[in-house]
């Protein structure tokens, strides 16, 4: 490894240390598990502990390295330390401090940093929870980020360039956001905490402890239910607020990619309640621990190999990591699988044996059992349908052309998880585990089925009619009112702590029906607004009013009322004011916004959203105009040296040129280019000569100076307005043969937006904020039985 | 507990016909301009903006542009109804997905890859960077 590779030593040494250190951990866990107390005699306990110390010390060894690795790395962003590639390639001299530590996570080394730093944070509480299964889970954990560990060894992102730059290429402006300061971490967070699943799954082979693992992994599974879930929304509530296109998900790679490990969590969850309920269906829930894991890393694949580099506008380029990545997933994947298949006829399946007759009893069909094992069935399905849409490049790249699926494919094939999924919630509640007669369930759900009744008929009034959903609104109706009839049942009984899971099915109901209404029923125009023009669109009136430039805090001010000194308006934007009147007589100003990024020179726009619980009003700035008065404008030509070209009965042939050099050096250095024309009107041809002044080192308007030629026999000239003289082409502009032609009118300034209009979006994040609220209740619950719970 | 098992088969086969059809179908295959002009289907081209040929027409509310071919030279003309995309003249490379009709290249989706994307390769080419491993 060269000096430059190493770059900023103490970081790279700190990576390599945490290599080490981790590695040891493992072995020291390893030898802690062979004097573990169950096969020892009793002298052998104190023995173990000092192991299990002396292991738990070099985790500390593990963690701490990563922990000095990310430190300095932040040092260095802080510091604007460009001699680093990582620094000056993501950080530049004009970010806020906020901004300076979503650099931290802009590039993939520093992302995987991240992503090992919530693992080594996670790790403590592993430590403190996984008890008696201590050492074979914390193998398998520090094990899972080892391979990360030697990806970021491999490539530190401490690399020196080999000159200084002045400043750095500064942040992608579309990540200078709050949202995107924290939705990058959570994400992490989650993805490292579903190691811990993993962990256990592994452990529970390991060592034969099949219903154990369970029971202090379920908090986990919560844990990264929510913190997953929680990013996920994160990402899509950014997409709508600021990218402008006016959804909040679009099936993206990168949006699949965590879709999916979420799911099979959230099957996980699922599959762990049922065990926990039966003591059975033990296999479910190892396989899913160990898919969930494997998920994400296959998506770390997908996003950051390149493989996908074509196909999604998130894909990072590739970083020469494909093959360790495969590796890793390869050994996961085959490994995990490979021991299951081993232990698969030691799993015990424990039937339940009819005491009457002695032999093994059928589960009702109609019994919770069977609607959990649904459930978790759905989620898969659905799951792996994502992830064939998401690899579709990948697999058919195999049998020939690298094809995309359109995003249609996903809405298609989740209706019907959607209506499965409300069906599923609605029945829960009315099902007990013993089973249930068809009778007295439809006793026991009729006010449900009212309510349903309700939600149906609202939708029908609504002018919704396509059978499909109409289904799904009513049945998100049953479904939010028998979780509301069961979570009135535990608040009376003062189980407030066990409802967690209801809360979290009435959520789902109120966001799936919130996902249906706001992305069918929504309407679209696209509008120009001339400026001071009001505009009708839809039931409202808009009219805009003025440019203006919005700073950072939100502050509306004229360009010369900017303060330069302050940074919250040195980083103000260039905003469109609209005045929106409303059907109902509300006014309002809207700033959808319209800037150049200084530094990339690229367009940014962002939207103005204006919420209310029945609707959203979304103005997505489209192009804005700055109108031009009447002006003269002829017609442009090019020409090709011996081809001739008509315009309004006059022929231009470009015959040859001459260049003169000779003033280059003088104190106005100019290149002076003489054309020869051949021109033909009414009169007969004509041979002209059109001269064309470049001066040098000048630019804009100025630049150039053409002489108007007059064309003999009419009333009309002509000019050069550039030349491509190596190539044989020049342009020319032709005027007054047709003065009407020639007066283009005064274009008034405008400015065109986007208005849509989405009905009851409020419900996507209301009912997602009461499903993560029950993932969370349920977490304490959990985490609860976790702490009571004493096993061997 | 059988037949739960048989009705979750049946939903797990039923949905996978459902996926696998819609998969088939929903397919959109890169392919080059020429191709693109003969196909029935929905397909996606990639190519580089020409300079100086994007248009925004207010009256349509359509967005026109040629797409060219970096190997080849050859150029696609493009017509998209809709939002013209951030940073859409700075693109390093556009995808468009649609189909060809009439003259030109109808796009139902552009993909705009920007380079603040090769913002790391584009430092270490100028300043100077490590070799990679």
């Amino acid at each position: 490894m060269n000096p430059q590779q190493i770059g900023f030593a103490p970081g790279t040494l700190a990576i390599w240390f945490s290599l080490v250190a981790g590695i040891a951990t493992c072995l020291a866990y390893y030898r802690a598990l062979r004097l573990a107390p169950a096969s020892a005699p009793e002298r052998r306990a104190a023995e173990y502990g000092d192991q299990i110390r002396f292991a738990r010390s070099l985790y500390l060894a593990f963690a701490g390295g990563i922990f000095v690795a990310s430190a300095l790395l932040l040092r260095v962003l802080l510091s604007h330390d460009f001699r680093i590639s990582y620094v000056a390639s993501y950080s530049g001299l004009d970010l806020p401090l906020n901004y300076l530590f979503s650099t931290f996570w802009a590039g993939q080394e520093g992302s995987f940093l991240l992503w090992l730093f919530f693992g080594g944070l996670i790790g403590f509480a592993v430590i403190q929870t996984a008890r008696e299964q201590e050492p074979q889970v914390m193998i398998i954990y520090v094990l899972s980020f080892l391979g990360i560990v030697a990806i970021l060894a491999k490539q530190p992102p401490f690399r020196f360039l080999a000159e200084v730059p002045p400043d750095g290429q500064g942040l992608n402006p579309l990540l200078q956001d709050p949202w995107m300061v924290i939705h990058p971490p959570v994400m992490f967070a989650g993805f490292a905490s579903l190691s811990v699943p993993f962990a256990f799954a592994i452990g529970a082979l390991w060592s034969k402890r099949w219903d154990g693992w369970v029971v202090r992994a379920m908090p986990w599974a919560l844990f990264s239910m929510v913190t997953l879930g929680t990013a996920i929304l994160m990402g899509g509530y950014w997409a709508y607020k600021t990218l402008g296109w006016g959804g909040y998900w679009a099936w993206d790679p990168v949006e699949n990619t965590s879709l999916v490990p979420w799911l099979a969590t959230v099957a996980l969850v699922h599959g762990m309640f049922l065990q926990k309920n039966r003591e059975k269906h033990r296999k479910i829930n190892l396989i899913l621990a160990i898919l969930a894991f494997c998920c994400i890393l296959y998506g770390t694949f997908l996003t950051r190999s390149g493989v996908l580099a074509d196909f999604s506008v998130h894909s990072f380029v590739d970083l020469g990591i494909t093959g360790w990545l495969v590796a890793i997933i390869g050994v996961f994947f085959f490994g995990g699988l490979g021991l299951l298949a081993y232990r698969w006829r030691e799993i015990p399946k424990e039937p339940v044996i009819d005491p009457e007759t002695g032999k093994e009893k059928e589960e009702p069909f109609l019994s919770r059992s069977v609607l959990f094992i649904l459930s978790v069935t759905l989620f898969c399905a659905s799951g792996i349908v994502i992830l064939l849409g998401t690899s579709a490049p990948i697999l058919t790249r195999m049998f020939g052309k690298a094809s995309q699926v359109a995003t249609s494919f996903y809405n298609v094939t989740h209706t019907p998880v959607a209506a499965i999924m409300v069906l599923l919630i609605s029945l829960v509640p009315f099902i007990t585990w013993r089973g249930e007669a068809p009778g007295s369930l439809l006793k026991k759900s009729v006010f449900s089925l009212l309510i349903g009744l309700c939600g149906f008929g609202l939708a029908f009034a609504a002018g919704v009619r396509k059978p499909m959903d109409l289904l799904i609104i009513g049945l998100s109706a049953v479904g939010l009112a028998a979780s509301a009839e069961a979570i009135v049942l535990y608040v009376r009984r003062r189980a407030i702590r066990s409802m967690g899971g209801y809360l979290s099915h009435a959520g789902t109901s109120i966001m799936i029906a919130g996902i249906l209404i706001s992305g069918v029923y929504e309407e679209k125009a696209q509008v120009t607004l001339p400026k001071g023009q009001p505009i009708q669109v839809g039931t409202s009136t808009m009219t805009f009013t003025r440019t203006v430039f919005v700073n950072e805090d939100g502050e509306v001010k004229q360009f010369n009322q900017l303060n330069p000194a302050l940074l919250p308006d040195r980083r103000a934007k260039q905003a469109m004011e609209v005045e929106v009147k409303s059907g109902t007589g509300k006014v309002w100003k809207a700033y959808p916004k319209m800037y150049q990024n200084e530094r990339t020179q690229q367009l940014m726009a962002n939207p103005d959203v204006r919420s209310t619980p029945l609707m959203d009003l979304y103005l997505s700035p489209q192009s804005y105009d700055p109108g031009s008065p009447a002006r003269q404008e002829g017609t442009v030509l090019k020409l090709e040296k011996g081809i001739a070209k008509t315009v309004d009965g006059v022929t231009f042939k470009f015959i040859d040129f001459s260049a003169d050099k000779s003033q280059v050096e003088s104190a106005t250095p100019r290149v002076t280019v003489t054309a020869r024309l051949l021109v033909s009107a009414g009169a007969g041809p004509a041979e002209l000569e059109a001269r064309f002044v470049t001066l040098i080192g000048a630019s804009g308007p100025g630049g150039t100076q053409a002489d108007d030629v007059a064309i003999p026999g009419t009333e009309g000239r002509f000019r050069i307005r550039k030349t491509a003289a190596s190539e044989g082409v020049i342009e020319i502009e032709v005027l007054g043969l047709n003065p009407g032609s020639d007066l283009k009118p005064a274009t008034p300034e405008s400015f065109s937006v986007d208005v849509t209009r989405k009905p009851l979006i409020s419900l996507v994040w209301t009912g997602f904020y009461i499903m993560m609220a029950g993932g969370i209740l349920a977490l304490f619950r959990r985490m609860q039985d976790a702490n009571r719970a004493s096993l061997a | 507990m059988k037949k739960a098992y048989w009705a979750g088969a049946v939903i797990i086969i039923a949905f996978l016909a459902l996926g696998l059809s819609t998969f088939t179908k929903s397919m959109t295959p890169y392919v080059t301009f020429d191709e693109a002009r003969e196909a029935q289907r929905t397909v996606q081209v990639m190519g580089g903006l020409e300079k100086g040929t994007s248009r925004y027409d207010t009256s349509t509310k359509t967005l026109h542009f040629n797409l060219i071919d970096e190997k080849t030279r050859a150029v696609m003309p493009v017509a998209y109804r809709d939002i013209k995309p951030a940073n859409f003249e700075e693109a390093v490379s556009i995808v468009a997905i649609g189909k060809y009709h009439g003259k030109e290249f109808v796009a139902e989706k552009l993909l705009v890859k920007c380079p603040s994307k090769y913002q790391g390769e584009e430092v270490e080419k100028k300043y100077g960077g490590p070799q990679k491993l």
